[in-house]
C-alpha cells in the first residue's frame, strides 16, 4: 500500500515535468488535484496531513507527517518558475524541516505568520492602494483575523520629509517666554512632527481609522493577497497564489530566505514598509 | 384454649412492663428511628414519582406503571406524595392512550395495505415515491407524485428529521424540514440521499412525523 | 427578506431554536459527518445553480429554486468574482447573482461541476460557531443560436458556517447541525 502511494507521489512530482502521466491517471480534474487550493491545504501538504486526494489523514496513519511524503510534498509547494529560489537553498530548507531528529511543522494556531492584503480605496476622488496587514488573534475559545498594521503611501508623505529639519526645534529657553514661539511651530504644518519627542512614531492605523470615519477613505475592493511566514526557526518564506496553466499552481512559496531569528525584526520592518 | 389466651395476655403484660421499666429512652430512640424511616420512605417515593414525571427513566410504559403501583400500595400519608401520584397517574394514562392509538393506527395501516394487496392495487410506499420523484425527468410527473405522496401525511408541514450521525447516545440531525420541502428537494436534487428510519402515524393512518437517516 | 421570513416560519413551526454555547470537543466521526453534511449543501447549491441557469426551466420554477438556494445561505452573503483579465474582486449579492444567472442572454447554458472538492478544517470563531471553506470547480458553457460560444472554468471557494442548535419537535428536544453557506469567492482559472 505504502509502496503504491509512493509511486503515485513520484508520478505526481514527475507530472510537473510531463503533465500527461498524471492527466491520464486522474482524468480531467488532474490539474485541480495538483493545485494547492487553499492555505489550509498548504499547511496540510507541508505537514503531510492529507492524502493525495486531499482527504485528511490522522495520527496513526503511516503517512501522517511522514518524512518521505513531506519531502515530496514540500518540493511541490515551490513556485518552480522562480529562478531566485535556488536548488541549494530549497534542498537545505527541505532537509532541515523534515530532519527526523527535529522536524518542523507549520501550525495554523502557532502565530508568527500573517497576511498582506492589497486593497483599493477611494481617496480624494482617486482609487488608491492601501496595504493591510492581518494576523490571527484568539478570542474566547475561537480565533479571528485582525488588522494589525496599515500602509498607505500618502500617509508616509506627511511625516519627516523635510531635509532642512535639523533647525526645527523649540529652543531650551522657550519656557521663559511662556512658549510664545509655538506660533512658529504650527505655522508650518508639514514639519510639526519634528517638534515631537524622539520616541514619537506616526501611527498609520489611527490615521487610517480617522480617514475612514471621516468618510474620506472608502473601501472598493481587494486586489491581491500574500502571506508571510516567520514561524519556522531561522527561515522566512512568502506565499502567493499562482493562477496559471499546469500543475505548479495555487498557493506556492514565492520567496525563501534563511535568516537568523535575531534578524527577523529587520525583515519584518521591511515588509511593513517601515524602512 | 381459654387458659392459653390468658397466658398470652400475661406474657404480653410482663414483656411490655419490663420494657417500660428497663429503659424509657430506648423506646424514644425506636420512635425516632421509625419516624426517620417513614421520612426516608416519603422522600424516596417523591424522588421516584418525580423521575417518572420527568421522562428520563428510560423505562417502558409497563415498567413505569408497575413502579407507580408499588408506590401506591405503600399507602403513604403525605399530601405531596398523593398529589404526585395523581400527576403520574394522569401522565401514564395519557401515554397508555397514545400507545394504544399508535398501535391501532399501525394495525389499521397494516390492514389497509393488506386489503389493497389482496385487491391487487398495491399502494406506492414512501420509498417508492421518493425514488419516483427523484428520478422523474418531467416536471408535471414529479409534481403529481409529490401531490400523491403528500396524501400519506397528516399535513404538508409534517416534520421531517434527518439523522446525520449517531455516536453513542448522541444523535445529530440536519436542520429540520417539512415533508413538502423534502419532496421538492428530491425533485430538485434528483437523488435520494436518505433512508427511512422511523415513521409515526396518527389514528387515521396518516404520517405525523418522519425520521430519515443518511445512507 | 424572503429567506429570513421563511426561516422564521420554520423556526416558529418547530419552536424556538436555541444555540448551545457550551460545546464539547467533537469526535472525528462526528466531524466527518459534519464535513459530509457541509459538502452535501455545496452539492445542493451546485444543482440549484444548474437548474436556475438552465434555459428550459420555467420562470416560476426557477424562482422557486432561487428561494430554495437562498435558504442555504447566511444573511448578507456575497459573491466575490474575478476573472483572468480583471483580478480585483467584483461583489454581488447572492440573490442578484442568481437573478443574473437566470437572465443570461444565451440560448443554451450548460453548468458542469468537476468531480473534485476540497474541504478545509472547521475552525471555531469567537462566537462559538465553526467556519470552514469548501473549494469546488465549475465549467460554464453559454451558446447562442448564431454560433457564439462562451466557456469558462471557475474555482469557487465557499464559506460554510456550522452551528450546533436545539429545537423542540412534538415535545422532543432535537440537537441539530445548522449548516449555512456564506460568502463565495469565484476565481476564473486556466484549466489544463
Amino acid at each position: 500500500m505504502r509502496f503504491t502511494i509512493s509511486v503515485v507521489i513520484v508520478q505526481f512530482v514527475c507530472a510537473i515535468g510531463s503533465a500527461q502521466d498524471i492527466g491520464s491517471y486522474l482524468g480531467d480534474e488532474s490539474f485541480m488535484y495538483a493545485e494547492t487550493k487553499q492555505i489550509n491545504q498548504f499547511f496540510r501538504r507541508f505537514n503531510s496531513e492529507e492524502d493525495l486526494e486531499g482527504k485528511r489523514i490522522y495520527e496513526g496513519n503511516p503517512n501522517y507527517r511522514s518524512k518521505e511524503f513531506r519531502s515530496n510534498y514540500i518540493e511541490m509547494l515551490f513556485d518552480r518558475q522562480n529562478g531566485d529560489i535556488t536548488k541549494e537553498i530549497k534542498d537545505e530548507f527541505i532537509a532541515e524541516v523534515t530532519d527526523e531528529s527535529n522536524p518542523s511543522f507549520l501550525d495554523y494556531y502557532g502565530g508568527r505568520w500573517f497576511a498582506e492584503v492589497d486593497t483599493k480605496f477611494t481617496y480624494q476622488g482617486q482609487s488608491r492602494t492601501v496595504v493591510l496587514f492581518l494576523q490571527l488573534e484568539k478570542e474566547n475559545l475561537g480565533i479571528k483575523w485582525v488588522i494589525n498594521n496599515v500602509y498607505f503611501y500618502p500617509f508616509t508623505k506627511l511625516f519627516y520629509t523635510d531635509s532642512t529639519a535639523f533647525a526645527k526645534f523649540l529652543h531650551p529657553m522657550s519656557h521663559e517666554l511662556d512658549f510664545m514661539n509655538l506660533i512658529k511651530v504650527f505655522r508650518e504644518p508639514e514639519t510639526v512632527e519634528y517638534y515631537f519627542d524622539e520616541d514619537y512614531k506616526p501611527d498609520f492605523r489611527t490615521l487610517f481609522l480617522y480617514e475612514i470615519k471621516k468618510g474620506d477613505l472608502v473601501f472598493e475592493t481587494v486586489e491581491k493577497v500574500s502571506f508571510h511566514f516567520f514561524q519556522l526557526n531561522d527561515w522566512y518564506f512568502q506565499l502567493n497564489e499562482f493562477n496559471r496553466q499546469g500543475y505548479n499552481t495555487g498557493w506556492l512559496i514565492s520567496n525563501l530566505s534563511k535568516i537568523p531569528e535575531e534578524q527577523k525584526s529587520m525583515l519584518l520592518k521591511y515588509i511593513y514598509y517601515e524602512n | 384454649m381459654k387458659s392459653l389466651h390468658k397466658i398470652l395476655i400475661l406474657i404480653f403484660i410482663v414483656v411490655a412492663g419490663t420494657g417500660e421499666f428497663s429503659c424509657k429512652s430506648q423506646k424514644k430512640i425506636a420512635a425516632e428511628q421509625a419516624a426517620a424511616a417513614e421520612a426516608r420512605k416519603i422522600a424516596k417515593a417523591k424522588a421516584d414519582l418525580e423521575e417518572l414525571l420527568s421522562d428520563n427513566t428510560g423505562l417502558t410504559l409497563d415498567e413505569k406503571e408497575s413502579r407507580l403501583k408499588v408506590i401506591k400500595d405503600m399507602n403513604i400519608e403525605d399530601a405531596e406524595v398523593k398529589e404526585l401520584i395523581v400527576k403520574v397517574d394522569e401522565k401514564l394514562k395519557r401515554e397508555r392512550e397514545a400507545l394504544m392509538a399508535k398501535e391501532r393506527a399501525e394495525k389499521l395501516a397494516r390492514e389497509r395495505e393488506e386489503q389493497l394487496r389482496r385487491e391487487g392495487t398495491e399502494p406506492k410506499g414512501l420509498n417508492e415515491y421518493f425514488s419516483l420523484i427523484a428520478n422523474s425527468t418531467n416536471l408535471a410527473t414529479s409534481n403529481r407524485y409529490i401531490g400523491e405522496a403528500l396524501g400519506l401525511f397528516a399535513s404538508e408541514d409534517t416534520p421531517v428529521l434527518i439523522i446525520v450521525s449517531k455516536s453513542g447516545n448522541i444523535v445529530d440531525y440536519d436542520r429540520p424540514t417539512t415533508i413538502r420541502r423534502y419532496l421538492e428537494y428530491l425533485k430538485d436534487q434528483k437523488v435520494v440521499r436518505n433512508e427511512i428510519e422511523n415513521v409515526v402515524y396518527d389514528a387515521n393512518g396518516k404520517i405525523t412525523e418522519l425520521e430519515l437517516i443518511k445512507k | 427578506m424572503k429567506r429570513s421570513s421563511i426561516y422564521l416560519s420554520i423556526l416558529l413551526l418547530f419552536g424556538v431554536a436555541i444555540t448551545v454555547l457550551a460545546q464539547p470537543e467533537i469526535s472525528p466521526e462526528r466531524k466527518q459527518a459534519i464535513d459530509s453534511l457541509a459538502l452535501e449543501k455545496v452539492k445542493d447549491l451546485g444543482k440549484y445553480i444548474s437548474i436556475i441557469g438552465n434555459k428550459d426551466t420555467p420562470f416560476s420554477e426557477a424562482n422557486r429554486v432561487i428561494d430554495r438556494a437562498l435558504e442555504l445561505f447566511a444573511e448578507g452573503s456575497q459573491m466575490g468574482v474575478s476573472s483572468i483579465n480583471r483580478k480585483e474582486i467584483k461583489y454581488y449579492g447572492i440573490r442578484e447573482y442568481f437573478q443574473r444567472l437566470m437572465a443570461l442572454n444565451y440560448d443554451r447554458v450548460r453548468i458542469e461541476w468537476f468531480n473534485i472538492e476540497y474541504i478545509s478544517d472547521l475552525v471555531r470563531q469567537p462566537d462559538g460557531r465553526y467556519v470552514g471553506v469548501i473549494t469546488v470547480y465549475q465549467r460554464f458553457t453559454g451558446e447562442s443560436d448564431d454560433g457564439l460560444k462562451y466557456v469558462d472554468t471557475t474555482k469557487k471557494d465557499i464559506t460554510v458556517y456550522v452551528e450546533r442548535k436545539q429545537t423542540q419537535i412534538q415535545g422532543r428536544i432535537i440537537g441539530f447541525w445548522d449548516v449555512l453557506l456564506g460568502d463565495i469567492r469565484v476565481t476564473e482559472t486556466k484549466p489544463g
